[in-house]
């Protein structure tokens, strides 16, 4: 592996020809166009800071038509392009390509339509993600999917990563609200994929598009499924001494057919440092589970009664009813700030984003536990306790030589071991630059072949978001088969891991 | 088609797969019926190299959905029948695209969970089949369609490779949701050999309401007023009879519940001047009835839940009739006598952002082309030809005859 400045000065992004410059400022004028080196360092990494590339040129489209034409002088020049929403993401996901452009979204923010009676809007990619909510929200609707970040994330981001949050469980994902998209193609064509209504006849391009991670093309244009709110809702906070009982509360939930609106486990860390940080007034204890349950009144007070006896059946010590719409949002306040919180524990952490089967959970924990204390480095751990996807943040401080590598490479390993017990190495990050060898763990050649197929259906000549997402380079030409060492491997120049 | 010489070459090397008890040779087409992914990743390598063209058999009741087309070789899935992994704890599942769709969910039902769907003919249909047609039913409204149940898949492409896609959680962003793309590809793009599933609790209450009448705008009014309304609705469809039109709603929650939620479904028929009842026991039957209909066009139309109850209208001028799940999916059958006026409806879908599928033509009818997405169209033909360079699985089968 290259050293970090030995990357840094291979990576000096290329410069565009005055021309191509030029055409570039033709179609976004003036003001849509950054080629100045200091401004280009603001679009340098997205929330994965530890990766970052100053790309040739940001180019900011306000229509589809201007990212159009964006995207034909990319074709025309062989320029990678990579797109960037509000650059929250936790994979690399909007790493520049540096000897291509970065293209933001920022100024593509309207809202383009809305259908209150069919439960739709249509939203330009730039809009942020709660600012949907809000529009909906006096006819009593919500736009479902809710990353911690959606009060800044913004949609064509979500489309990207397919971006879950706390309410998957019941709700789904983004691609369950996805019904269309405008899409301009890496060859700068202009398609429609899905419709308003369901069920476009067709091959589901809609349904492999959602988190393609940029790889497919862009999107200008999304039209949204919404959903009407439940009738009333209720949290619930219970305190346990192990994440085991915690664990095992969820899974009797379960089995007892309630599927609550949310599940969410914290650990003592996490607890702590969320405490110190907005004060939503959690008890101490080494694991907190916040179950959250919506739908008609009469259904929820059964179920809740039902949940708080399961809790105490499996040794909660308290459980705590928010009394109030005050309460509730404090209590979600302190479970999303827990990434941020993080902050306090250390001086710097990685947010890892694994999926394991609910049941693998105390394995799984205690497993990390014995890893971490081998590598020296403290874990904390907060997950969506009902779909199995866990957030184990690795605390370091990357002043001490070596310890940055050491907790990369835990953090990696982590994922290693969801997959061997029968998980993900994402359940809503994305894989970005991130977690692209973990891909080659995750998957075999021929499933990572089948896929490259579909990107080379899209992108023959690999311009979107080029060297995300897969393990390896690979040329559309390729066919499946016995592995082909690259010539950098046969030189002893580079190795695959 | 096979000349007598390769034929003979052929059906000894395809017998030499599966073995010569599960090879029929009839004039000039073979049927196989491989017993495993491998064995079927045999036969598609073979098949690839020999120009050999393949379609998928499975419970057989939907070959006549999408083009017409005539393979060298029938691929029967049904000795790929097992439920292979029922993890109730995790509700997910694993079972082999052979296996029947009743037989599945009764197995799941041992431990009180199922896949949320309703396709037709549970009882011959297999999981391969329904999920390569991307079938739903009235369940749609509550659980989504096989897109949003389906969290893995193991496919088998047209040279041999086996692939998986997805895997066993729910949660999952790890590259390309192929899976999504196989559902409803009508097994043109490779075959699939093993799906994994989400699953849930079978719902233990449930009760069923129906609000007859001749005014269709109202019970189209009454439709989109449940659709916004907080009642436990399950299902919701909007159905044309032999005299006027039915909505039936499907209510699934707590008993105490259901009765408070019944007075307030009384009320909102109140409001549109209109009454509910308990169902009778066959309302959601209706859908599997019209593919009885041979002498008809059977379609599937797609529009927005508020152009739900135009279109049945229109359907009934056009003397014919339909059942519509409220997400908006319709089942319609229209007399022979009909075809000009189906290209019109055609139109008159696609005009509103919905589109026709015919399903089922009579004997003798002249077709009625479907709906064709103009634009992806050259998308899809690339991805076809990227899966399956040498059009060897259902070939010409799929929309735009890719």
């Amino acid at each position: 592996m290259l050293s970090r400045p030995e990357q840094a000065a291979k990576l000096e992004p290329k410069v565009l020809s005055e021309a191509v410059l030029a055409d570039f400022r033709a179609v976004v004028g003036e003001n849509g166009i950054i080629v100045e080196r200091n401004q280009l360092q603001t679009y340098e990494c997205d929330g994965l800071t530890a990766l970052r590339t100053v790309p040739a040129a940001v180019v900011l489209p306000r229509s589809t038509d201007e990212v159009q034409a964006i995207i034909r002088i990319c074709a025309q020049h062989r320029i990678p392009f990579v797109a960037r929403g509000a650059g929250t993401g936790l994979s690399g996901g909007a790493l520049p390509a540096a000897n291509g452009i970065l293209i933001s979204f920022a100024r593509m923010n309207r809202i383009l339509a809305v259908d209150i009676p069919n439960q739709r809007i249509t939203v330009e990619p730039g809009v942020i993600n709660s600012h949907v909510t809000q529009r909906v929200a006096p006819s009593g609707h919500f736009y479902a999917p809710d990353p911690s970040s959606q009060s800044v994330c913004t949609i064509g981001g979500n489309v990207a990563e397919n971006a879950g949050g706390a309410h998957c469980l019941k709700y789904g994902f983004t691609t369950t609200h996805v019904l269309a998209l405008d899409v301009v193609l890496p060859s700068g064509e202009f398609v429609h994929l899905g419709s308003p209504t369901v069920d476009s006849p067709g091959y589901d391009l809609t349904g492999v598009f959602v988190g393609s991670e940029g790889t497919l093309g862009v999107v200008t244009a999304i039209t949204l499924r919404i959903v009407k709110r439940a009738e009333t809702v209720q949290v619930l906070l219970a305190a346990y001494n192990s994440i085991a009982a915690a664990g095992q509360t969820v899974s009797d939930i379960i089995a007892a057919s309630i599927l609550p609106a949310a599940m969410e486990i914290m650990d003592r860390l996490s607890i702590e440092a969320a405490e110190a940080s907005v004060h939503p007034n959690y008890p101490a204890c080494a694991a907190l589970l916040l179950i959250e349950l919506d739908g008609p009144v009469g259904e929820v007070d059964v179920h809740m009664q039902q949940v708080r006896e399961i809790c105490r059946a499996n040794g909660a010590w308290e459980d705590r009813l928010a009394q109030s719409e005050h309460e509730r949002l404090l209590v979600w306040k302190g479970r999303k700030a827990a990434f941020a919180a993080a902050g306090r524990l250390a001086p710097n952490y990685i947010v890892q984003d694994g999926v394991i089967p609910r049941t693998k959970l105390p394995i799984i924990l205690e497993e990390i536990e014995r890893m971490a204390t081998a590598t020296g480095l403290r874990v904390t751990n907060v997950f969506h306790a009902g779909d199995g996807n866990l957030h184990p943040i690795v605390l370091y401080n990357a002043s001490i030589p070596g310890q940055e590598e050491l907790a990369t490479d835990l953090s990696i390993r982590i994922l290693h071991l969801c997959v061997d017990h029968g998980g993900s190495i994402t359940g809503e990050h994305g894989v970005g630059k991130e977690k692209q060898q973990a891909m080659g763990y995750m998957y075999s050649e021929p499933d990572l072949n089948t896929m490259q197929l579909v990107r080379c259906a899209f992108d023959p000549h690999q311009l979107a978001n080029p060297d995300k997402l897969f393990p390896r380079p690979r040329l559309c030409g390729e066919k499946s088969g016995p592995y082909t060492p690259h010539p950098l491997e046969v030189a002893g120049i580079a190795e695959y891991f | 088609m096979l000349d007598s010489t390769s034929s003979q070459t052929f059906a000894d090397d395809l017998a030499a797969i599966s073995g010569p008890e599960h090879l029929r040779v009839d004039e000039n087409t073979f049927s196989i019926a491989p017993v495993s992914t491998e064995e079927i990743a045999a036969v598609l390598r073979y098949a690839n190299r020999n120009g050999i063209t393949i379609a998928t058999y499975g419970g057989g009741t939907k070959q006549n959905w999408g083009n017409p087309i005539h393979p060298s070789l029938m691929l029967h899935t049904h000795r790929l029948g097992s439920v292979r992994e029922h993890t109730w704890q995790d509700m997910t599942c694993t079972v082999q695209a052979g296996c029947l769709w009743s037989s599945m969910q009764q197995s799941l039902a041992k431990h009180g969970q199922f896949v949320a769907l309703d396709p037709l003919w549970p009882d011959r249909a297999t999981i391969g089949g329904i999920a390569a047609t991307n079938d739903s039913g009235s369940l749609r409204l509550r659980y989504g369609s096989l897109r949003d149940l389906i969290i893995g898949m193991t496919i088998v492409l047209a040279d041999g490779t086996i692939a998986r896609s997805g895997g066993k959680v729910v949660k999952n962003v790890a590259g390309y949701d192929l899976h999504k793309l196989m559902t409803g590809a009508f097994g043109t793009l490779g075959i699939i050999t093993e799906i994994t599933f989400r699953l849930h609790s079978i719902p233990r209450h449930v009760q069923s309401f129906t609000i007859a009448s001749f005014d269709v705008e109202s019970l189209g009014q009454l439709l989109m007023k449940i659709l916004d309304s907080h009642l436990s609705t399950q299902s919701l469809q909007l159905r044309s009879g032999s005299s006027g039109f039915a909505l039936d709603v499907r209510l699934a929650t707590l008993p105490a519940v259901i009765r408070d939620q019944a007075s307030s479904l009384s009320k909102l028929a109140q409001s549109v001047q209109l009454e509910a009842s308990d169902s009778d026991s066959d309302v959601w039957d209706a859908r599997q009835e019209h593919f009885d209909r041979t002498e008809y066009f059977v379609m599937k139309a797609t529009m927005l839940p508020s152009d739900i109850s135009p279109i049945a209208a229109t359907i009934r001028t056009l003397g014919g009739t339909s059942v519509t799940q409220a997400a908006g999916i319709m089942t319609a059958s229209i007399p022979a006598a009909a075809p000009g006026q189906l290209e019109h409806l055609r139109e008159k879908l696609e005009a509103i952002g919905g589109s026709l599928t015919v399903l089922h033509h009579p004997a003798d009818a002249i077709p009625v082309a479907s709906t064709t997405p103009s634009d992806t169209i050259p998308l899809m033909r690339e991805l076809k030809n990227r899966f399956d360079p040498n059009r060897v699985l259902n070939p010409g089968r799929f929309l735009g005859g890719i």
